[in-house]
């Protein structure tokens, strides 16, 4: 028996590590000795975007560096691919080792605030006078200021002039004239328009405007308006105007598409300006996005991205980051952003003198002020609505139901 | 050709009762393993083709790159290399920790009696079912107090994860049709379990020591997770992650993602093939004589 | 099934059947019997690296995700690290949801579907390159290339691939008047979870080649041509010598092929996010889904529990039918 012994002897010391051991790593993992995040050196800044390639990322490491070099400090900057940087925000979160400044997607702001992570920038004496409803909107987390926008972007109607004209088409401005104008567009492997019905966020991005426009609401999909407004959407695929393959197209796509002369329309945001402004031999326009009648107001959905102070527990830092955040949304480097970045300035004066001086852009700044936050009335419970609002119109595109079953089963299925 | 095709392993079998062992296939055979890769590797071919597409249209890309641009590549190559070296040293570190870690574990449980081998093999296979996501969450919090973050020990350890149970199961597979009396034979003649493992085991677990390191430098080679989960900064930084440099949250400059996906396969493709001509045939055939 | 030491080459090959778990007992010659306890705790020194890792690496993850399960998990637990105790909600919600039904069958379809397709190809191929013939090495090594490129490229190359409009494979098949109409290979619901398993397929494949290749190469070449003499045509041959030696590695190769099919993430979403419409949602996707996109962990660790369940029962069934058959 002493072989069992000493077997058993063995096993029970292994089952014991097995069971401390994760008990041990708990207790490490939770992060909580007051170690100060953000990096110890008090010279230093830790900023964090989501600007990984160009040519926004020697932009923002430029820009970022001016702006800490005012208050005499330098920075330490993390570049994460975009899909990746709630989840690392989160990591970050649970072990306490925030940035000290954080850029964040509007849409997102509501869910990190919510979670107590974000320092409130009224604290710092900031405030958001002078700026576009929708960007205040977004950043607002029950009453209070957390984020401040410097530059905002949104979605129009593209269309490639040559092709236009050489079918006798004005652009359009109305649902009726967009089908019209889409059909008529519509030659051999020529779709008359492209846009994302994707069934991420961005499919439901692209989907808000058609949906506002008409008077629908994200808080209950399941009304007429927002089902006339999926209804053009799945007329136009219908009808042979728009490819199939909207269903499994991003933006990006929708750009290649357009780019390649495959679609004669598409719906893009003005980030797209530089690759298609590259491209030899196409010309093309903006308009805003057609509206349902003649006269009513075009409502987009509020785009660009938002920087906030989290609490690292460093009071000295954040004040800092703070002043560095406003340096972000001078007017000067507001304007330096949305000329080298295809965007528009946040603040409504900024934004004027922005138009007047760059001709092409003046469709998004006309946008602006009616621009509508995603998150202006859900607040952290967007994401679920989103997702039920990208998994309706692919149900009704693909053709499974009718929109208004669609929408009426995502609303409340 | 692999060295060892016709002759098997056994020592002092008499030449004339051999015959040709592996009877080749004719030529033919080649013609059709070529078009089998052929199709098989057709979407790799595609990479290649947008690698060499001036600024990358994704959409009317030609069968055939009629305008070669090697743009990307020149991008790929300037920014790139110091990443690839890093996934490198990082791949092949992590096959060294599974083969040291997993060999022993594998070739024990196989051959041992040991009460809890069921227990720990169990509870290596739950292991394979974690989402990666999980366990990268929890290393980031552990690997942060330990101040393994950005380091290129850490990501090996860490990649291993992917490599050592895989190895264990894997090997131990294979390690399962070793004769016991093959180790019998040398404990009788004095040989320690070590000595026992060292040289018997491993020479005949060539074939399974092999696969399992294949597998660990491919799993390593192209993890993601870890790479974005341990890393802050650009000094360590796999490929994995560099490729991301081009994929912008909006616009992708293809012909650089492919170019630099392109680059990144061949010193790995240089080691698959190096590595494939070490598994033999018929190792253990006819040892226990 | 006691060993009894050396015998006959033939008749011990081919009639030991693949190793269970605890191994068959070693015969020990009587002369080491008195060092057994130091010989246990040296064989116990082969497992222990193993051990610790396991328990370091794996140990806590899978602890916290099984307590997630039972916690409301949102986004500002991650910051205040307070989780309030549902017991079962979330696997009620998940299990309630509309989407559960239609992911399970997606789950199953596409790993039945995945591993038929890896491993009759994978086999057949790791046959056909088991007699050596001119570049035979350098095919078998260039078959892992698709192991080789990153997730990101090869899912961009394949949308392409599969693009309704301009993609390769139906300008193929336009050019062999296969079909009259562009499939829509990702945008059909019906279509969409065929091509989301043949590019796994595709995947697959070196995976399943290369170890069965291996297994193969370790088959005694003796056995063959015993078999020959007596007679044995090439399917007799395959299906009573090598078969049943290739068992063990055939276990390994299903059981983690199925482990690994059903966790499929990358993929798919690189392919379809989930879509068309929920056409190619499984329960994987949808755990992710619930976690990254509607931040709620909690559910998301559920899902993913149930996930991890399906697999262990799926192991120890085949792990038991396959011990059954070996021991027949």
């Amino acid at each position: 028996m002493a072989r069992r012994g000493a077997n058993r002897r063995t096993m029970t010391a292994v089952a014991a590590l097995a069971l401390l051991a994760p008990m041990a790593l708990a207790s490490c993992g939770g992060g909580s000795s007051g170690t100060a995040s953000g990096s110890g050196d008090d010279n230093v800044l830790n900023v964090q975007d989501y600007y990984n390639d160009e040519p926004g990322n020697t932009f923002y490491q430029k820009l970022d560096e001016s702006c800490a070099k005012e208050q005499g400090m330098t920075i330490k900057r993390q570049a994460v691919p975009g899909g990746s940087l709630i989840a690392k925000v989160l990591q970050q979160s649970s072990s306490r080792t925030l940035p000290d400044v954080l850029m964040l997607d509007n849409p997102d702001l509501q869910q990190i605030a919510a979670s107590g992570a974000l320092a409130p920038l009224g604290d710092f004496g900031i405030t958001a006078d002078g700026y576009a409803k929708g960007v205040v909107d977004a950043s607002t987390y029950k009453g209070k200021l957390y984020g401040l926008q410097p530059a905002t972007n949104t979605i129009a109607l593209f269309y490639n002039k040559d092709i236009l004209a050489k079918a006798g088409v004005t652009p359009p401005a109305t649902w009726d004239e967009l089908k019209a104008a889409a059909t008529k567009l519509t030659a051999g492997d020529q779709y008359g328009v492209a846009f994302s019905a994707i069934n991420t966020y961005e499919g439901t991005w692209q989907f808000l405007p058609f949906m506002w426009s008409n008077g629908g609401d994200e808080k209950d999909i399941a009304t007429p308006q927002t089902a006339a407004a999926l209804q053009l959407w799945v007329d136009l695929v219908k009808d042979g105007s728009a490819s199939n393959s909207v269903v499994n197209w991003e933006q990006a796509d929708v750009n290649d598409q357009f780019k390649a002369g495959k679609a004669a329309m598409m719906v893009n945001g003005p980030w797209q300006e530089p690759v298609l402004d590259a491209t030899q031999g196409l010309n093309y326009g903006i308009v805003p996005i057609p509206v349902p009648k003649a006269g009513d107001t075009a409502v987009a959905p509020l785009g660009g991205e938002t920087y906030t102070v989290p609490q690292t527990g460093n009071k000295a830092k954040q004040a800092k980051a703070a002043k560095f955040v406003q340096c972000l949304n001078s007017d000067a480097n507001m304007t330096l952003n949305a000329t080298t970045n295809h965007t528009v300035p946040t603040k409504t004066s900024v934004a004027a003198t922005y138009a007047a001086a760059n001709p092409g852009m003046k469709t998004f700044v006309d946008l602006v002020p009616d621009l509508r936050a995603r998150t202006g009335e859900l607040g952290a419970d967007w994401p679920k609505q989103a997702t039920k609002i990208y998994t309706a119109v692919q149900t009704a595109i693909t053709g499974g139901q009718s929109p208004t079953q669609a929408l009426a089963q995502a609303q409340n299925g | 050709m692999s060295a060892a095709t016709a002759v098997p392993a056994t020592v002092g079998a008499p030449a004339a009762r051999v015959p040709e062992k592996t009877s080749r296939r004719p030529w033919w055979a080649t013609v059709v393993g070529i078009l089998l890769l052929a199709v098989l590797l057709f979407p790799l071919y595609w990479m290649l083709n947008v690698s060499l597409q001036p600024a990358g249209s994704a959409v009317e890309t030609p069968v055939l790159p009629f305008h070669l641009s090697f743009d990307g590549y020149r991008t790929a190559i300037d920014q790139q290399s110091r990443h690839l070296l890093t996934s490198l040293v990082v791949s092949l570190g992590s096959v060294v920790v599974s083969l040291v870690v997993a060999t022993p574990a594998a070739y024990a449980m196989s051959q041992f009696r040991l009460r809890g081998v069921g227990v720990l093999l169990f509870a290596i296979l739950i292991s394979q079912m974690i989402p990666g996501i999980v366990i990268a969450n929890a290393l980031y919090s552990a690997y942060n107090d330990l101040g393994l973050l950005n380091s290129v020990p850490g990501l090996i350890l860490a990649d291993a994860s992917a490599g050592i149970p895989f190895g264990i199961l894997l090997m131990r597979a294979y390690m399962g049709s070793i004769p016991p009396s093959l180790v019998e034979a040398a404990r009788v003649d004095g040989a320690g379990q070590i000595r026992a493992f060292f040289s018997i085991v491993l020479p005949i677990s060539r074939n399974a020591l092999i696969t399992s390191s294949l597998f660990t430098f491919l799993f390593t080679w192209g993890d993601f997770l870890f790479a974005l989960t341990l890393t802050t900064s650009d000094d360590v930084r796999p490929i994995t992650l560099g490729i991301y440099q081009y994929i912008g949250t909006h616009v992708s400059d293809w012909s650089s993602v492919m170019a630099t996906a392109v680059i990144a396969s061949l010193p790995a493709v240089v080691l698959l093939v190096f590595a494939q001509r070490f598994i033999a045939a018929g190792v253990t055939g006819g040892s226990v004589k | 099934m006691a060993e009894a030491g050396v015998s006959a080459p033939g008749a011990s090959a081919a009639t030991r059947p693949g190793r269970p778990a605890g191994g068959d007992p070693v015969a020990q010659p009587r002369g080491l019997r008195s060092g057994r306890g130091r010989e246990r705790l040296l064989e116990v020194c082969f497992l222990v690296p193993a051990a610790v890792y396991m328990v370091l690496f794996f140990g806590y993850p899978v602890v916290k995700n099984v307590m997630m399960g039972f916690q409301n998990y949102t986004t500002a637990t991650f910051f205040t690290g307070e989780a309030p105790w549902v017991g079962l909600k979330n696997y009620s919600a998940v299990v309630g949801s509309s989407i559960f039904t239609k992911a399970l069958v997606n789950t199953a379809l596409f790993t039945v579907g995945s591993i038929v397709g890896q491993f009759v190809l994978g086999l057949a191929i790791a046959v056909f390159f088991h007699r050596k013939f001119p570049l035979s090495g350098v095919l078998r090594a260039l078959l892992l290339l698709p192991w080789l490129i990153p997730l990101i490229a090869a899912s961009a190359v394949w949308r392409w691939i599969l693009d309704q409009d301009n993609g390769v494979l139906n300008r193929v098949l336009d050019a062999l008047h296969l079909t009259s109409s562009h499939p829509g290979w990702l945008t059909s619901t019906s279509l969409a979870l065929i091509a989301v398993i043949g590019v796994n397929i595709w995947i697959g494949i070196p995976f399943n080649t290369t170890i069965l290749y291996g297994g193969l190469q370790d088959i005694p070449e003796e056995l063959y041509e015993a078999g020959a003499l007596d007679g044995a045509t090439r399917w007799r041959a395959f299906r009573h010598i090598t078969w049943p030696l290739l068992r063990p590695v055939v276990t390994v190769v299903l059981v983690l092929g199925v482990v690994y099919t059903l966790k499929v993430l990358d993929i798919i979403l690189g392919l379809t996010h989930g879509g068309p419409a929920n056409a190619t949602q499984t329960i994987a996707t949808q755990a992710y889904n619930l976690s990254f996109s509607e931040y709620d962990f909690g559910q998301g660790a559920a899902l993913g529990n149930i996930l991890i369940v399906i697999s262990l029962v799926f192991a120890v069934i085949y792990l038991r039918v396959n011990r059954r058959a070996v021991d027949e």
